[in-house]
């Protein structure tokens, strides 16, 4: 079941169209990775979804009604752009965040001192925020985004500007909330990280969404028109040829798209007919990021 | 507006600056600094007394002349020797020579000026003063009675009259200001209110300026540390509005209770003594009107000092967006300081019930004079129109500017910001 739907987003500053009648759904118990090049209007998706901005025109709607507080309540955003407050006590950071979102108490105390204990900030608690490294202030952003426990996580870029063991620790949050049956929603654009970690990605470019669908289904049916060879020789006489829709050359690989599915073989042997040494022939192995090149600026492909 | 994400904003607030060392330190140094300005005008006031002067009287009447010399060698400043006096008898056409020759002394200041006494004087009491400094009133001060008494005493001196009646002709007039208030009582009144008029006066105009530049200040910081994409997905842009100018202005209403609390104890209570010339008519229920109007003023310019922040990403852009503001804030106070003269005119009247300048020239106008209750009435009410119409202008405005980052934004955008439904 769909938990979040986005109906025809649409927003425009100024004359720019930022986003284009962008729409997706994200189901129940989900990762979600929105997948796009800096400026192709991931943010501003995000803080559609998130309320921050008023659509133009089209609607975002949680479980089947327009989104309101109860929704705004039930997320935990960790926006691209971090920040905290950085005059005042960890301690007294991370409450007041969860009081925003309506819980306070006992309870969340508790839970803000187990999640400081696990992330070795235990004794930093009256710190202020000032006098912490950047890497615990990233700390004390993610236990401030995920301590009222909220059932959605929405992350704008999370991994930029992230050292090695706060990746490998946000990497651990979001496997821990997905295995909770939580939703995860975060924008990315590394695509081997959105490859690794989404069951369900949407691909966002000027705006468009030109891709939705599970990742699954998307890697088998973009597979098997697409082969990744690492070769020597000339492939030039490729150019051209029925066969062929596109080639693209990726440094370490040449990505081919073949004009029809299954006819890899064939291709297979006019290479080997033409005395090509090949190292490497794959017909299952694309990358999100080679099935992005080979779409980006064509129409939405719905799997 | 109000619940309870504002609410937790607020004593986010109050918790971050009633305990703040700046708070304290802003609670003691302004009255210091009001003290301290105060002081220095005594200062530059004593000290343009000490200043010798070196006077020559001409005149061309040898009448004039001598009555002039006894009454200033009998007079405190040239016995104290802050005045020195050489006296001339000369006709016009020697007055006109005798100012060439000793110019350039004036203008090298070896003399201060010379005062000129004709005997057209003793029907006009036209005197003509020569300096590069004709507008020494510390010395027309010194200089002046004796002037005065010279001239009377030789006009009266042909008339058989009394020594008590040229004294009494001498006389200026002194007037004694009562007070008759709406409840029929007649009181003397002393200085005490127009001391306490330019007190408080100052009081509110420092005040808010403080109070909204920190504000603004506060806000350039949240945006520009990013901490406000994270707020707003807990609250909207309004609710982090409210929750900021709110928390400002109970923090800053506990500051101004602070800072009146003197005035309090000593129009209700006898433990201090001040003479009764100094004392201020002032009731509670003023102090109580002033710390309302206060707080109005404060929502309104706070509100607006928020939205200059939000415009802006660093402090240094905000202050080229804040000189409308303390425009303001300005011009009401120097109207209000221009109360002194006469409250009750109907350029008084208008600018105490204008929008923005009522809110600095009521509280001042109602110090010195019993204002209709309609009038304050009336102003509260139109302050608080205005003060919901700017919250209005100013939630649109803060909800875009405070998410963009960058560039610093035209006037022009601005505006179409306004239009904008965002």
């Amino acid at each position: 079941m769909n938990i979040l739907e986005i109906n025809n987003l649409t927003k425009r500053f100024n004359s720019i169209i930022a986003v284009d009648k962008a729409s997706f759904s994200v189901p129940e118990g989900s990762v979600f990775g929105l997948i796009g090049r800096n400026g192709a209007g991931k943010t501003t998706t995000i803080r559609m979804i998130l309320n921050i901005y008023f659509p133009d025109e089209g609607e975002v709607l949680f479980k089947g009604s327009k989104i309101e507080q109860n929704f705004k309540d039930s997320v935990g955003y960790l926006p691209e752009e971090r920040g905290l407050y950085k005059k005042m006590k960890v301690i007294d950071m991370l409450l007041f965040l969860a009081e925003l979102k309506g819980k306070k108490g006992s309870e969340i105390n508790k839970s803000a001192l187990q999640y400081l204990e696990r992330f070795d900030l235990a004794d930093r608690k009256n710190s202020k925020i000032e006098d912490l490294s950047k890497g615990n202030q990233q700390k004390v952003q993610f236990i401030g985004t995920i301590l009222h426990d909220p059932d959605f996580l929405i992350f704008d870029e999370p991994f930029a500007g992230l050292d090695p063991i706060n990746t490998n620790l946000l990497k651990e949050i979001i496997l821990e909330m997905k295995n909770k049956g939580k939703v995860v929603i975060f924008s990315t654009h590394l695509m081997e990280f959105a490859e690794k970690m989404c069951d369900i990605i949407a691909m966002i470019d000027k705006g468009k969404i030109i891709l939705n669908g599970k990742l699954t289904e998307i890697k088998e049916k973009f597979a098997c028109k697409n082969i990744s060879l690492n070769y020597q020789g000339s492939i030039s006489f490729l150019n051209g040829h029925p066969l062929i829709e596109s080639i693209e050359d990726f440094g370490n690989s040449t990505g081919i798209k073949l004009k029809k599915e299954n006819t890899d073989q064939e291709l297979l042997k006019i290479l080997i007919q033409n005395n090509i040494s090949i190292k490497k022939f794959n017909v299952d192995e694309i990358s999100l990021h080679e099935i992005f090149v080979s779409l980006a600026g064509k129409e939405v492909i719905n799997v | 507006m109000f619940n309870k994400r504002t609410i937790t904003i607020i004593k986010r607030e109050l918790k971050m600056k009633l305990f703040s060392k700046s708070f304290i330190l802003m609670t003691l140094l302004v009255p210091l600094f009001m003290i301290m300005i105060f002081s220095i005008q005594f200062l530059v006031h004593s000290l343009s007394d000490e200043q010798r002067a070196d006077i020559i009287f001409v005149s061309d009447s040898d009448e004039i002349l001598n009555k002039i010399q006894g009454e200033i060698y009998l007079s405190g400043s040239f016995k104290s020797g802050d005045i020195t006096a050489r006296f001339e008898k000369t006709d016009f056409n020697g007055f006109s020579k005798k100012l060439n020759e000793i110019k350039s002394d004036i203008i090298a200041q070896r003399i201060t000026g010379v005062v000129f006494i004709p005997t057209t004087s003793l029907q006009s009491k036209g005197v003509e003063y020569y300096s590069s400094n004709p507008n020494n009133s510390s010395l027309f001060y010194k200089i002046k009675p004796s002037i005065n008494k010279a001239l009377v005493e030789i006009y009266f001196s042909g008339k058989q009259l009394t020594q008590d009646e040229i004294t009494f002709a001498r006389k200026d007039v002194e007037i004694n200001g009562f007070r008759i208030s709406s409840d029929e009582k007649v009181e003397q009144e002393g200085y005490g209110n127009r001391i306490a008029m330019v007190l408080f006066s100052f009081l509110l105009y420092m005040a808010l300026i403080f109070s909204g530049a920190m504000t603004m200040n506060a806000v350039v910081e949240e945006k520009s540390n990013k901490i406000v994409e994270v707020l707003l997905s807990s609250a909207s842009s309004t609710e982090l509005m409210a929750g900021k100018i709110f928390g400002t202005v109970i923090v800053e209403v506990i500051q101004m209770i602070i800072w009146l609390s003197p005035v309090m104890l000593l129009i209700t209570t006898s433990w201090f003594f001040i003479p009764p010339e100094f004392m201020p008519q002032m009731s509670f229920g003023y102090i109580l009107y002033f710390l309302f109007n206060y707080a109005l003023a404060l929502i309104t310019y706070v509100a607006l000092y928020a939205t200059v922040g939000a415009i802006f990403d660093n402090p240094q852009d905000a202050q080229s967006g804040v000189w409308p503001l303390l425009m303001l804030i300005m011009i009401p106070f120097f109207i209000a300081l221009g109360l002194e003269s006469n409250a009750q005119t109907s350029f008084a009247v208008i600018a105490s019930l204008f929008p923005f300048a009522s809110l600095i020239v009521m509280p001042a106008r109602m110090i010195l004079v019993e204002v209709p209750l309609w009038q304050i009435l009336l102003s509260s009410l139109i302050n608080i129109i205005v003060l919901i119409g700017i919250f209005k202008l100013a939630g649109k405005i803060y909800r875009i500017g405070i998410l963009l980052t960058g560039k610093k934004p035209k006037w022009s955008e601005v505006i179409r910001w306004l239009k904008m439904s965002t």
